[in-house]
């Protein structure tokens, strides 16, 4: 062991054992952080499982977890690949049950309860699935009695029949209707026209106009129309929440990235976990390898290597010592270090970050919705119409009854039934298969908006590339490469992980080796001492070594060889940014990384627009001159930094390894590793549109042949009743055309080769 | 199995059915100048029977099992057992019957052997004595395995099965003596029609208490068609005998409605029998059962609640279309036929259902006969339900109505889908309930299906010829405008049909007799053998149906 | 039709009964879990689980010393 003194600056802080349990407690405390106090005071908490896939799954997990002393029960939700865990005691240890998933095969995260933030249960969805029920109920019942009266049950029957039906209609609309009377009456008082005003103005009316009718022993009454028509929007709407529900939970089904408190040293000495909003400037704390940077902090003691990656864009990790600074959200890669907190969290960087994101977002708040705007042409169009119809007929005959008899029921048969699916069940279709491609889309407007793009924007790192680096040149002596393997195989940092597989060779024996965070690995191979790590410190034992950027490995007093670093493409890159240029629409690249990197990684990608060193608020400028210009953009980025510019953009997308801000921030996600899915949606996005414009040319040829024949007061409730029917489902069998049929072949096929790796 | 009950439970058995006892007792007595007495003695014998069952156990030692680590199993083996003996018993009618149509001769010259007689007690069997007994007892499996709880007490569904059986004793017996009310499907009279009331409130009552018990918080959708079949069975058989008994001491009693009114009612309750007793009851049993014995979960659950709730809306209404060219109003008519026409999207999604969850394990379809069973149920359950549909249709009924096409259709119905898929429960459901790892003969399951297929194709193809030969020999016309057929004529012409009839009826008894046989040898030669999961399924178990949405 | 007088009062009261399950049933939370609640059924053991109330006093019972 000669010549092996040189561990002389290697500093082995004397409190890491210390930071060793600091990091396990802090762990355990984030995850304890996460259960719930139920009001029997029992803890429960909510694990997301992603690798759920059958009943089977759920049995086994139900059947350990609840042999457990320390859990009371364990229910799998298999929809959204989740377990509900309640614990005996309210200060339960998630973690042991997470292992213990684990340990079956199931690698669990406990799931963002702040999101799922009402308790889990979803009132809205709820809600409207009891106006359906309710509307569904009325629509039965006032069916059987109007296709009575309609197949010819006359006189007292009949009246009988509409006034049973009004005592029907009326609760049923005064409950099912809400959603639209609401929404309609808030568009009002802004003095807006949205599809909901004609709505609920055709229900009122053909409710009222019945109402009349069955007083005085008419022949006709709406109200079946009045009720199927409620039935029938309801259903549409409620497929569009569940959609974004879905949606939701899936995004909070996600890892969590920030983390919720940190390990806060005491006046005492001792490392306990405190949340963030607890944590102020001045505050010592810790942070352990592997653990997210919580708050903006200035580092006192120890040294590592950071992942800035989601924070700036940079690609490759940078060491960080006493007195750097560290933002919120940075990842620590290798060291355990102690640091001052500069800033509190609601003001440290990330909040800084949501600021600037919530501002960027106000620009977006212009866009109007399809259905909204053919319902500002839509509505006045047919009120007018209605209009003149009554003062056509009351000139034509004096009779002020019919007259208004037929202007109702012009209104009631344009009533946007059709207009009103026409753009909900498409959205919902194309999401199904959105999601089927692995791809999460918050809202139909998402989709809207991505079917209109003629930019698209890339950020680089973590976007166009993967976080993981890969060596572009190494040594070319194997007995070399063997030693730098050997050291190489020793971290956990990136580029020692990317370097000890570009390495084909046996490691070599290697003797007291040891990490230096921040600088690299230092050991010995027989007998001589070698270094592999940072230029300057490998430069300590080589003379060459100096000045270089990249990692750097030498024997003690040989030569230094360099490693050359890259970026690994996202698989997909290469088509996706092609499929754009090819469709004509110009591709861009943001990045918050050096020009040498972001120029290398454009030049493959065939990029002409470049940009690099980008702050978050260069990203935002530069997307906000585009929108001024008139562009539309989608922007295609992970990072903190690109938030608030994934938020300025017309529509935007993120993949699941995204910071949580970006996915918060994003319309689209896509949870696999492949870039295929952004010209993917794009297309979809595109089908979409085109089904919903011959849904909308469908419901207008529809009223093209309805309203002559209302206005020439044609129209019977029987006509009417089939008419929406009709033009309803022709729009929702449109929808369906977007979901090509399956090709039960294929899946058996996929099934079999599924079960043969169960088996 | 009395011995499982603990001596409480014992003696409220025996306090109930001494009560029975002196229930027949009093009826025997009143109605002693009555076909009602002969009534009473019946009662009093079946009561006296179980008495003297309990009565001899009622000292042996209390039971160890533990109660709260199993189910309660024993009235449910014996609703199956029960449910198989009327099988043979109202199936072998259903031959005879059938025989007489084509021989008269088989009637042997006696009063109780004539047509109008034994045909009830063949349609009574079928329905009541056995899909009922398999319905109860079937229920009792299900609801305690998806609630994973055991029924609240032991004394109530012995209650409910044996009283329900006491019902169709009553029944078929008083057919026989000449004691109807006339309404089909509904012809016992009002002390057996009250009694029903009681059993079935009970049976309501216990299924509730089950489910209120249950440890798995979510309800299967099987419960939800059980549930229905239940209530709404309860809500038509008491509106539709409502009725005034002539005297308290004899069995006539008098409709509350009359004429068209009465009809009405009557078909009202005649379809949604058909609805709720023949169809949701056993679509619970479709849903659970297929899914466990194919070992892969339903197609789409949310189509199977979906179908749920259409189905219960829509049969309600659609009674009328018995009573097409009647005095009905016309709207009335029209109002069925438009309901029965929809009525074919629910039903339609049902089958889909499950045939879609066979999708991609055609395997073992193949190789399983009783899989198969519930395959060929769940294609004549599409075929019937379409024919009804079509029927239900004015013109196509001016057809149909009154021939035998209706019969053809009944039977595909009934044998196809209700008796397939009972058939087909019970094999997947008897090894699990005796703890046995299969039946006692895969062969005769195998006979079994073959036979039962080829009997219905030849019974239901056989009628359809019949009865369209027969609709259109009746409509059609001379030059001079006479009937161009007498009625003999007709009857000529479907001689062959129900000789065929007959056969076909013979090969489907033939198979429900190796039913039992092969039942009753699993339970006696078979060995004993528990197994951890009941329903132990093959590998395939483990992946979905559908390639699950991410 | 007088029977009409009947069979309406009757069909809508079992339509409001079927209504009010449904909504016992959405509020008991019955449609949380579509695909877990159709495959659960397939992996039942053969016998009841332990009611929740024995599983708790079981459970305290061994947590408690
Ligand atoms: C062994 C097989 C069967 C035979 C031979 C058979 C035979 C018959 C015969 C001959 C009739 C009288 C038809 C007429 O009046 O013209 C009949 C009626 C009926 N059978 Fe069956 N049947 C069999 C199985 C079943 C089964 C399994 C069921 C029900 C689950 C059933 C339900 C009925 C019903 C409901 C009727 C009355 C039909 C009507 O009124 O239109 N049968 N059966
Ligand atoms: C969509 C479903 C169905 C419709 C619309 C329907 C319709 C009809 C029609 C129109 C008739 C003839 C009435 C006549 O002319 O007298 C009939 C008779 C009958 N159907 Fe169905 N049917 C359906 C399903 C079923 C099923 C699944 C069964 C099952 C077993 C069944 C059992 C019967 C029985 C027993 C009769 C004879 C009633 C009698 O005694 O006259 N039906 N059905």
């Amino acid at each position: 062991m000669t010549g092996c003194q040189v561990s002389e600056n290697i500093q082995k802080t004397s409190s890491d054992e210390d930071y060793q349990s600091s990091s396990t407690a802090w762990r355990k405390a984030e995850a304890r952080s996460t259960v719930r106090i139920l009001s029997d005071g029992r803890g429960q908490c909510v694990l997301s499982v992603p690798d759920l896939r059958c009943g089977g799954c759920v049995a086994t997990i139900e059947r350990t977890l609840s042999t457990r002393t320390d859990v009371v029960s364990a229910r799998v939700n298999l929809t959204l690949k989740q377990v509900v865990v309640t614990f005996v005691n309210a200060d339960a240890d998630p973690t042991s049950v997470i292992s213990a998933l684990g340990l079956l095969g199931y690698p669990a995260t406990s799931a963002d309860q702040d999101q799922s933030h009402e308790n889990d249960t979803d009132n809205v969805g709820r809600g409207l699935l009891r106006a359906i029920a309710v509307a569904g109920f009325g629509a039965m019942n006032i069916m059987i009695l109007s296709v009575a009266v309609w197949s010819g049950a006359a006189g007292e029957t009949r009246d009988t029949f509409h006034l049973i039906s009004a005592l029907i209609a009326i609760p049923v609309v005064a409950y099912a209707g809400q959603p639209f009377f609401q929404s309609a009456f808030q568009a009002l008082r802004v003095r807006r026209l949205n599809m909901d005003v004609p709505i609920a103005v055709a229900v009122v009316l053909a409710l009222a106009l019945s109402l009349a009718e069955t007083m005085r022993g008419g022949e006709q009454a709406f109200f079946d129309a009045a009720v199927t028509l409620l039935f029938f929007l309801l259903s549409g709407r409620y497929l569009d929440h569940l959609m974004r529900e879905r949606a939701r939970s899936a995004v909070s089904g996600l890892a969590r990235l920030s983390p919720r408190g940190a390990m806060l040293r005491q006046p005492d000495g001792v490392l306990t976990y405190v949340p963030l909003s607890a944590i102020a400037p001045g505050a010592i704390i810790a942070i352990g390898p592997d653990e997210r940077v919580p708050v903006d902090v200035s580092v006192i003691s120890g040294s590592t290597d950071l992942d800035r990656s989601l924070v700036t864009g940079e690609a490759i990790p940078v060491p960080a010592g006493f007195g750097d600074t560290l933002e919120a959200g940075t990842l620590n890669l290798t060291g355990a270090v102690e640091a001052e907190v500069l800033r509190s969290a609601d003001e440290s960087f990330l909040a800084q970050m949501m600021r600037m994101q919530s501002e960027a977002e106000t620009g977006r708040g212009t866009y109007v919705r399809i259905a909204d705007r053919a319902a500002r042409l839509y509505a006045p169009v047919v009120h007018l119409l209605a209009l003149a119809t009554f003062v056509g007929w009351v000139l034509a005959t004096g009779d002020w009854h019919t007259s208004a008899f037929v202007a109702i029921s012009v209104l009631i048969i344009t009533c946007p039934c059709a207009l009103g699916l026409a753009v909900p069940v498409a959205h919902v279709v194309a999401s199904g298969r959105l999601m089927r491609m692995g791809i999460l889309m918050k809202d139909g407007s998402a989709l809207e908006r991505l079917a209109e793009i003629d930019r698209v924007v890339f950020d680089k790192t973590g976007t166009l590339t993967m976080g993981t680096a890969a060596v572009g040149l190494g040594p070319n002596d194997p007995a070399l490469r063997a030693a730098a393997k050997a050291l190489a195989l020793k971290s956990f940092h990136p580029a020692a992980r990317a370097i000890a597989i570009s390495i084909a060779e046996l490691p070599c024996q290697l003797d007291d080796a040891t990490e230096v965070p921040g600088f690299g690995v230092a050991g010995c191979v027989g007998g001589r001492a070698v270094r592999l790590g940072r230029a300057d410190w490998v430069a300590d034992i080589s003379m060459q070594a100096k000045d270089r950027a990249s990692p750097v490995f030498a024997f003690a007093d040989g030569p230094a060889m360099a490693f050359d670093l890259l970026e690994t493409l996202r698989p997909g890159a290469f088509d996706a940014v092609k499929s754009f240029a090819a469709a004509g629409i110009p591709v861009a690249m943001l990045s918050g990384d050096i020009e040498a990197r972001a120029n290398r990684i454009a030049n493959q990608l065939d990029i002409a627009d470049v940009r690099s060193g980008e702050t978050p608020a260069d990203k935002i400028a530069a997307l906000n001159a585009l929108r001024d210009d008139g562009y539309r953009a989608l922007m295609v980025g992970d990072g903190l930094n690109d938030a608030a510019a994934l938020a300025a953009a017309h529509v935007s997308m993120a993949p699941s390894s995204a910071s949580d801000a970006g996915r918060t921030a994003a319309d689209f996600i896509f949870l696999r590793d492949g870039l295929e899915a952004v010209p993917a949606a794009w297309r979809m996005a595109r089908a979409t549109a085109r089904i919903v414009r011959q849904n909308f040319g469908l419901a207008i040829a529809y009223n093209c042949i309805a309203i002559p024949l209302a206005m020439a007061g044609l129209v019977t409730p029987l006509i009417a009743a089939l008419a929406m029917s009709a033009s309803s489902i022709l729009v929702i069998g449109n929808a369906l055309r977007l979901n090509p049929p399956e090709k039960p072949r294929e899946t058996q096929a996929l099934r079999h080769k599924r079960s043969e790796v169960l088996a | 199995m009395m011995s499982n009950l603990t001596s409480p439970e014992r003696a409220r058995a025996m306090l109930i059915t001494g009560a029975g006892v002196l229930i027949g007792l009093t009826m025997a007595v009143l109605g002693r100048n009555d076909p009602m007495g002969a009534h009473g003695w019946i009662v009093l014998l079946f009561c006296g029977v179980l008495f003297f069952i309990v009565a001899d156990k009622l000292y042996d030692a209390e039971p160890v099992e533990d109660r709260s680590i199993s189910y309660y199993d024993d009235p449910t083996k014996v609703g199956i057992l029960l449910a198989l003996f009327w099988a043979v018993v109202a199936m072998g009618m259903g031959v005879w019957v059938a025989s007489q149509l084509a021989w008269p001769d088989l009637r042997f010259d006696a009063a109780w052997s004539s047509f109008g007689r034994i045909r009830p007690v063949h349609t009574s069997g079928v329905i009541f004595g056995f899909g009922g007994n398999a319905l109860i007892a079937t229920s009792y499996h299900i609801m305690q395995r998806t609630s994973r709880a055991r029924m609240p007490d032991q004394v109530s569904p012995w209650f409910v099965l044996l009283g329900f059986n006491l019902f169709c004793v009553v029944a078929a017996s008083g057919y026989l003596i000449g004691i109807t009310q006339s309404k089909e499907y509904a012809e016992p009279e009002w002390y057996a029609d009250l009694w029903l009331v009681i059993v079935w409130v009970v049976y309501f009552v216990l299924y509730i208490r089950t489910l209120a018990r249950r440890n798995e918080p979510h309800i299967y959708v099987a419960n939800w068609y059980y549930l229905s079949f239940i209530l709404v069975v309860a809500i038509l058989h008491i509106v539709n005998n409502l009725a005034v008994p002539a005297s308290f001491t004899g069995a006539k009693s008098y409709s509350a409605f009359a004429g068209v009114q009465d009809a009405m009612v009557q078909w009202w309750y005649g379809h949604n029998a058909v609805a709720f007793f023949l169809t949701t009851g056993f679509l619970g049993m479709l849903y659970y059962f297929l899914p466990k014995r194919a070992g892969r979960p339903i197609y789409s659950y949310r189509l199977s609640i979906l179908s749920f709730w259409g189905i219960v809306f829509f049969y309600i209404w659609v009674g009328s279309h018995h009573l097409h060219y009647t005095a009905l109003p016309q709207w009335v008519q029209t109002l069925g036929v438009t309901f029965s026409v929809m009525l074919l999207v629910p039903s339609w999604a049902s089958a889909g259902n499950a045939l879609m969850t066979l999708n991609g394990a055609w395997h073992k379809v193949r190789d399983d006969a009783t899989l198969r069973f519930m395959m060929v149920a769940a294609v004549f359950y599409g075929l019937s339900t379409f024919e009804g549909s079509f029927m239900a249709i004015r013109p196509v009924n001016a057809l149909s109505h009154y021939t035998d096409w209706t019969v053809g259709h009944v039977h595909s119905g009934a044998m196809g889908w209700v008796a397939m898929i009972t058939f087909g429960s019970i094999y997947a459901l008897t090894p699990v309930l005796w703890r046995r790892e299969a039946m006692y003969s895969w062969k005769a399951v195998e006979w079994h299906f073959w036979l039962a297929l080829s009997g219905t194709v030849i019974y239901v193809f056989a009628m359809w010829n019949s009865g369209i030969t027969q609709g259109l020999m009746w409509r059609t016309y001379t030059e001079s405008g006479t009937l161009r057929f007498s009625f003999v004529d007709t009857l000529i012409a479907m001689h062959p049909y129900y000789i065929a009839r007959a056969f076909g009826g013979l090969l489907f008894f033939a198979g429900a007799c190796i039913c039992f046989w092969n039942v009753v040898m699993t339970i006696r030669r078979v060995p004993h053998h528990a197994s951890a999961i009941d329903y132990p399924t093959t590998s395939e178990a483990m992946e979905p149906a559908v390639p699950a949405a991410e | 039709m007088t029977i009409l007088a009947f069979l309406i009062p009757i069909t809508l009261g079992m339509g409001a009964v079927g209504l009010c399950v449904f909504f016992w049933s959405l509020r008991s939370n019955q449609y949380d879990d579509l695909s877990g609640d159709a495959e659960r059924i397939l992996f039942d053991e053969d016998r009841p689980l332990p009611a929740a109330s024995a599983r708790l006093s079981n459970t305290t019972k061994e947590t408690a010393p």
